[in-house]
């Protein structure tokens, strides 16, 4: 049965579904590793950190970026990403992670004394990162905003 | 009577401004209403997955034990968050949430000698707790339109910190659930403990049935893993049980809380729009009466002139 060799996943953030479609695999960024979820995989809970998020459907790989959030893995071959966000490839706005990373940076060295805010501005800076690498990694081309050229990588 | 046609006149005059004002207000409330309601729909399945974690998670309560999940013996007081509005004209949104918590109050009160300490959301339900004599322990301002999770963060930490303490044994939610833009009807909904059992519980739209997907522990024996600490009730946890639930369940319940205040926004403006359309309306209605008896006063004074001239003209001849 073809059908049950594939994992029906799915992504949901608070504002939308971002990515619903039967797989073959799933590679997610968790705080123990990267793991990667193949049909019957036994029931998981997991802590998902800020990164990568690779599809697998048939010759095709889907990349994606998540910015933490839980995974499920059901029983029947069902995976589900309850993420805080995540985008496509071709929605990262770069412009605005690279603006996050700065002032993520700006806070954490400014704010160095005071725990929670440089816990939140570390935490910011690993989704800026993860959205900046994901990105890079993916997009040969970068369409600067608003100057209308298209200019190579760093 | 002239002075009977000036006074119709005014009132008119009164009505249509009085018109002009609910039109206005029923515009802002219409396009607030369909922000809000884009932001409940789309949170909606989150909610729902989440919400189906959490039960799923319950069920295996003595599997992983957590203050979160653990049910407590003896329930002495209970901790409501009530979520209404700022602003009144809204029909009856704000008086039948209300209503429903001082039902709920009293209704534990009789059974068990309980006290019922309040969070709230929203100017018209502190106005109204305080008024019946409810003991209000905090008030979080409430913005029009919620949009952004970080909003009702410090409301769930709060919540989440005096329930660990043992401040409270169990937690509710009073919020207007929002079914369709006519309809909305207040509930309450436990979130603490998490209990898979209660009839009550089950997702905003609570009718469809959630399976329970039970997983036997035999059949995880003839898995490679079968001896990792960490799999219980058939979850296996990574990085471990503790760590994840510890992350995993104020999240949950943060976002629960949240759904519940982007129901409250949409039921609120769908509210306002609503009584606004029928005060327009009925605005309508009136000036259409008023002006008949305008048009008819004034046609009987000008019948009474003619006939008035018509007389003095034939004691003349």
């Amino acid at each position: 049965m073809p059908e049950e060799e594939k994992i029906k996943f799915s992504i949901i953030t608070p504002e939308r579904k971002v990515f619903e479609d039967v797989v073959d695999s799933v590679s997610l960024p968790t705080k123990n590793g990267e793991i990667t979820i193949l049909p019957h995989h036994i029931p998981l809970i997991s802590t998902i950190i800020p990164g990568e998020v690779k599809i697998r459907k048939g010759e095709e790989e889907i990349p994606l970026v998540v910015a933490g959030g839980f995974v499920e893995v059901k029983g029947s071959s069902e995976v589900i990403v309850l993420a805080d966000a995540a985008e496509r490839v071709e929605e990262i706005d770069i412009e605005r992670a690279e603006q996050a990373r700065r002032r993520a940076e700006q806070l954490m060295r400014e704010k160095a004394y005071d725990k929670v805010t440089f816990t939140e501005a570390s935490a910011a800076l690993q989704r800026a990162l993860a959205r900046l690498k994901v990105a890079s990694k993916y997009r040969r081309h970068t369409y600067i905003k608003g100057s209308g050229v298209v200019k190579d990588e760093e | 009577m002239p002075g009977e046609i000036r006074e119709i006149k005014k009132r008119i005059k009164s009505i249509k401004s009085t018109r002009k004002i609910t039109r206005a207000m029923e515009m802002v409330a219409a396009a607030k209403m369909r922000k809000a309601i884009n932001n409940v729909l789309s949170t909606r399945p989150y909610a729902m997955m989440a919400w189906d974690i959490l039960r799923r998670l319950s069920k295996f309560y003595h599997h992983h034990p957590h203050p979160l999940l653990e049910e407590r013996e003896e329930i002495k007081r209970v901790g409501l968050i009530l979520i209404t509005s700022n602003r009144g004209l809204s029909g009856s949104f704000n008086s039948n949430v209300i209503n429903l918590a001082a039902d709920y109050i009293a209704f534990h009160k009789e059974k068990i000698e309980i006290e019922a300490d309040l969070v709230l959301m929203g100017r018209k339900g502190a106005e109204a707790m305080v008024k019946l004599g409810h003991t209000v322990v905090a008030e979080f301002d409430k913005v029009d339109v919620t949009t952004r999770i970080h909003e009702v963060r410090p409301l769930a930490r709060l919540i989440i910190d005096e329930y660990l303490k043992g401040t409270y044994d169990k937690i509710s939610i009073i919020y207007t659930d929002f079914i369709s833009t006519i309809l909305q009807r207040p509930r309450v909904k436990q979130l603490l403990p998490i209990s898979g059992e209660d009839p009550y519980l089950g997702h905003i739209k609570g009718e469809e049935e959630i399976k329970m997907e039970v997983y036997e522990e035999k059949d995880l024996n003839n898995n490679n893993n079968n001896n990792n600490k960490d799999i219980y009730g058939g979850y296996l946890f990574e990085p471990s049980a503790q760590e994840v639930l510890d992350d995993l369940l104020p999240r949950l319940i943060e976002i629960q809380i949240y759904q519940a205040v982007l129901e409250s926004d949409a039921s609120e403006h769908s509210a306002r729009m609503v009584a606004m359309k029928n005060a327009t309306d009925a605005a309508g209605e009136m000036i259409y009466d008023l002006t008949l008896s305008y048009n008819q006063a004034r046609q009987s004074a000008i019948t009474q002139e003619i006939a008035e001239i018509a007389a003095a003209k034939t004691a003349l001849e």
